[in-house]
């Protein structure tokens, strides 16, 4: 049987817990196969094993902490157990190989390289600039054949476990001290030589061995972790230095003249030129602008000058910039020069002779889209004709305020609202009311049909609640859900939507805070009401969270006067404002 | 002329100054007997001497503190902070005083010093030793910090860094301290402070980096090339004074804009330079702005380092995103 017994894990620590097994009992493992990860106070690291052979015994569960120095995990082996550390972590002759091959980073760079004959090897500086270091385990034993690099043994420092590797490819004569020895930097490490010449010499420490450092390999000094180290040499982007300088210098370049070899500028010919004066503005530049040249091409984006947001919105319009004025600061394609391009394609064409807008037959231009524009019926129709008419005659002014609902119990908002467009209905007839703006007539509703906008897919229903004024709460639910499934069956009649006298619009259920709706005339006025909110608000009691909804009231200034939308609006609010 | 590294470019830097200016002195943490941790300071003391090459008690404030004092009377001090983690007992003096001093002065007062710091990632380092918190001093008004990304650029700035006349904050990648070899004239050319440096020219976008992740940076330009999209790759260099009219030159060529830094992404050197761009190339953008970056967490111990690093792959995929978006 053969142990294995916790090494320092690199930290000078006493111990370590074991965090997880990577083996169980009976499995065989490689050489250097992680067995187990053991956290220590810094890092987690991985123990790899230090046999080929099957695990007997693993002493200790997750979560254990392990003295250094403890048995870890048992191995069958062949029963002839040493108790020593020392024995117990060393691998065998044969095993050592593999090792070779996972060479660290973190070893000294050695700098002989030939096999000698017979020589020894002498602790280097392992990078910390202390005196000397501990053996942790020989990784190779007397009479080995080493390669040039095969890590020899792990040597502790007072910050890292390192791994010294062999500067030569040649065979170890003699291991100067075991496991457990402090060695002194400068003294001998290993003797090289004749195999088995000394290695039935007795393992006690040598007197350590000053030697001036003078003699000792270069190495590379890592003091904690691993810096990859590269051998291979890179060229230097002179021309990158080159255009730095000339530029912190304000130097023209194309007027300096190179005496460098090939004829390359120096960093000295940059400094003559500036001496000389040289500099950038200082002679007549030809008219060769790289990226914003005359001969407009309206493949390349980058000749022209647009916000993300414009583009964005060009694209969406199907609009080339080579199509747009350049009206912004300093010849940016503003929005709206995309808007006026996109409104005017017609106009546009003599700037751009190339513009691949299509303008026949009005409409839609069809530019280079994978999409066709498609001809809008039905209800989108409607409402794209509803609304012009709108734009064309209406005068919208729209107030906005908010309502504190904080009192309301839980229920159906839309009812509230209805009935809040009733109670401000009666307080201010005004705005319950139709306007003809030909004729110049006005007729004040006595009765309260509330329109309530519905988006669809198709677009845009208004269907009406007619006699809201009449209704109780459950009614106007009760007619709010037959309306609904209207819509949804395709189900809705022309009854339904006629008669409106005001509207709703509860673009919050969505998203939005105040908005602008759009009066549908002859109607006067419309409610929206956004998305309510939780705010702080100073009141006489000090800072409350009270729940605020939103109101935008748009009203036809032709039929309605400021006071009376805001009395329309105070109302409102005030029945909004009740807690039941 | 001999290939060197990254490290040995920063002591040839060294020596060469202390060679030609006798107000050049040296110290830190082992930079004496031991010659550094990294091998930075590697044999200046037995050639400058223990006058020169100055091993100090493990304090940092001091270090800085003592630094301020000799630049102030007319020497160039260049003290060695062993790793930027360490940096912080100092700070003080370098935020405070060393920063301020030609301010607060009226400009009678210089103080032409450096302070060197390794710092970075991705050499499997105990805690506090892998951040990369350059942003803290690039946000300081009167610090100059340098970041060489490759041995030539080590020795040219090191070398303009001791002979400014302000402080300069020079942090050292230390992953690629030893992962490529320059050969060096060893001729006091200096390389100038406050400049990014264009490393590859290309139409397409542009990759900005600085320190050890200007290596990934390039691989994915050659990547990215592969692939027929042309990376511009810009090394800052100076991350502050940022030379922002490089970066927005490119930009303005290229229409995508690209960073890469190793520290977490917020409040950033890299949020700085996305800002600028924002701010002042809005117009020429033909794509979000994108970032590659360390996560917004501490470095994580060296198991899951990796990680934590950004990689070539990220920096490709975040191009490609730039490139695709509509």
């Amino acid at each position: 049987m053969k142990t294995f017994n916790l090494p320092d894990l690199g930290e000078g620590l006493p111990d370590a817990e074991i965090v997880r097994w990577l083996v169980k009992e009976g499995d065989l493992v490689a050489l250097d196969q992680p067995m187990v990860e053991m956290e220590t106070a810094k890092a987690v690291v991985e123990v790899p094993s230090p046999y080929k052979g099957t695990i007997t015994k693993l002493c200790g569960n997750e979560g254990d902490v392990i003295e250094v120095g403890a048995v870890l995990v048992e191995f069958d082996g062949d029963g002839s157990s040493s108790n020593s550390t020392e024995s117990a972590s060393t691998p065998s002759v044969a095993e050592t190989p593999a090792a070779a091959e996972t060479k660290s980073t973190e070893a000294p760079q050695p700098t002989t390289t030939t096999a000698v004959a017979t020589d020894v090897f002498n602790l280097p500086d392992l990078g910390e600039g202390l005196p000397d270091a501990e053996i942790v385990r020989w990784l190779v034993a007397e009479g080995d054949t080493l390669a040039l690099d095969q890590p020899m043994v792990e040597m502790e420092t007072a910050k890292a476990v390192v791994e010294v590797p062999s500067p030569f490819a040649a065979t170890v004569a003699k291991l100067h001290g075991q496991a457990g020895d402090v060695i002194e930097v400068g003294a001998a490490l290993v003797t090289f030589g004749s195999a088995g010449s000394v290695a039935a010499e007795t393992k006690q420490p040598e007197p350590a061995v000053s030697s001036d450092s003078d003699d000792m390999p270069a190495d590379a000094a890592t003091v904690v972790g691993a810096v990859e180290v590269g051998n291979k040499v890179v060229i230097e982007s002179a021309s990158a230095v080159i255009k730095a300088l000339a530029r912190k210098l304000k130097v023209d370049l194309s007027q300096v003249v190179g005496t460098g070899s090939n004829g390359a500028v120096t960093q000295s010919d940059i400094k003559q030129a500036k001496a000389d004066g040289k500099l950038i503005g200082s002679k007549p530049q030809p008219a060769v602008v790289a990226t914003s040249s005359n001969v407009s091409s309206d493949e390349n984006p980058l000749d022209f000058k647009a916000s993300p947001a414009v583009r964005a919105h060009a694209r969406r319009l199907g609009v080339a910039l080579s199509q747009c004025s350049a009206n912004g600061r300093k010849g940016t394609i503003t929005k709206a020069d995309v808007d006026a391009a996109a409104s005017s394609p017609a106009s546009s064409v003599a700037s751009a002779p190339a513009a691949r807008s299509s303008t026949a037959g009005g409409g839609l231009p069809t530019v280079q889209v994978s999409v066709e524009p498609q001809t809008v019926r039905g209800v989108r129709r409607a409402m794209a004709m509803g609304m012009a008419k709108a734009h064309a005659t209406v005068v919208p002014t729209t107030l906005m305020e908010d309502a504190d609902i904080t009192s309301w119990p839980k229920q159906d908002s839309l009812a509230r609202y209805v009935r809040a467009l009733v109670f401000a209905s009666k307080i201010e007839p005004a705005l319950n009311a139709w306007f003809d703006g030909e004729k110049f007539e006005r007729l004040v509703h006595p009765n309260v049909h509330v329109g309530i906008a519905v988006d669809s897919p198709d677009g845009l229903y208004v269907p009406v609640i007619h006699n809201a004024d009449s209704k109780d709460a459950n009614q106007v639910r009760a007619r709010v859900q037959e309306l609904r499934e209207k819509i949804e069956n395709k189900g809705l009649k022309q009854d339904d939507q006629q008669g409106g006298t005001i509207t709703l619009s509860n673009f919050g259920s969505i998203a939005g805070r105040y908005g602008t709706p759009v009066v549908s005339p002859p109607q006067v006025a419309i409610l929206g009401t956004g998305r309510f909110r939780n705010e702080l608000k100073l009141t006489a009691k000090g800072i409350e969270n009270r729940k605020m909804l939103p109101l935008s009231l748009t009203f036809d200034h032709r039929a309605c006067t400021g006071g009376e939308a805001a009395r329309f609006l105070a109302a409102v609010i005030e029945d909004l404002q009740k807690p039941l | 002329m001999a290939a060197i590294t990254l490290i040995e470019a920063v002591n040839m830097a060294m020596a060469h100054e202390m060679e030609h200016d006798k107000e050049v002195v040296v110290f830190g943490e082992d930079v004496g007997i031991n010659g550094g941790v990294f091998r930075a300071t590697d044999g200046l003391q037995q050639k400058f001497g223990e006058e020169r090459v100055i091993d100090t008690p493990l304090a940092e404030a001091m270090i800085a503190g003592l630094a301020i004092g000799m630049a102030a009377q007319g020497m160039k001090p260049v003290a060695e902070i062993q790793f930027m983690g360490f940096i912080f007992p100092a700070a003080d003096h370098i935020i405070s005083h060393c920063a301020r001093m030609r301010n607060r002065t009226r400009g009678r007062l210089t103080l032409p010093m450096v302070i060197r710091a390794p710092f970075g990632g991705g050499i499997h380092a105990p805690e506090n030793h892998s951040e990369s918190t350059e942003a803290i001093f690039a946000h300081i008004p009167g610090l100059k910090v340098v970041i060489p990304s490759n041995p030539s650029r080590a020795y040219g700035l090191m070398l303009a860094a001791i002979r400014d006349p302000d402080p300069v904050i020079f942090l050292e990648p230390k992953r690629v301290y030893r992962i490529e070899k320059h050969e060096i004239e060893d001729n006091g050319e200096e390389y100038p402070i406050g400049m990014c440096f264009v490393d590859r020219e290309g139409t397409d976008i542009t990759l900005i980096s600085w320190g050890a992740m200007m290596h990934e940076t390039k691989q994915a330009a050659e990547k990215l090339a592969a692939e027929g999209i042309s990376a511009e790759v810009i090394d800052v260099a100076t991350v502050s004074p940022l030379d922002i009219d490089t970066i927005l030159e490119s930009v303005e060529k290229t229409g995508r804009a690209c960073i890469i830094q190793e520290a977490p992404k917020a409040g950033a050197v890299g949020s700085e330079i996305a800002a600028e761009i924002a701010e002042k190339r809005v117009t020429s953008l033909l794509a979000p702005i994108g970032r590659v970056s360390g996560y917004d967490t501490v470095v994580p111990y060296y198991r899951l380092e990796k990680q934590y690093m950004p990689k070539v792959e990220h920096i490709v995929e975040e191009a490609k995103r730039l490139m695709e978006y509509r």
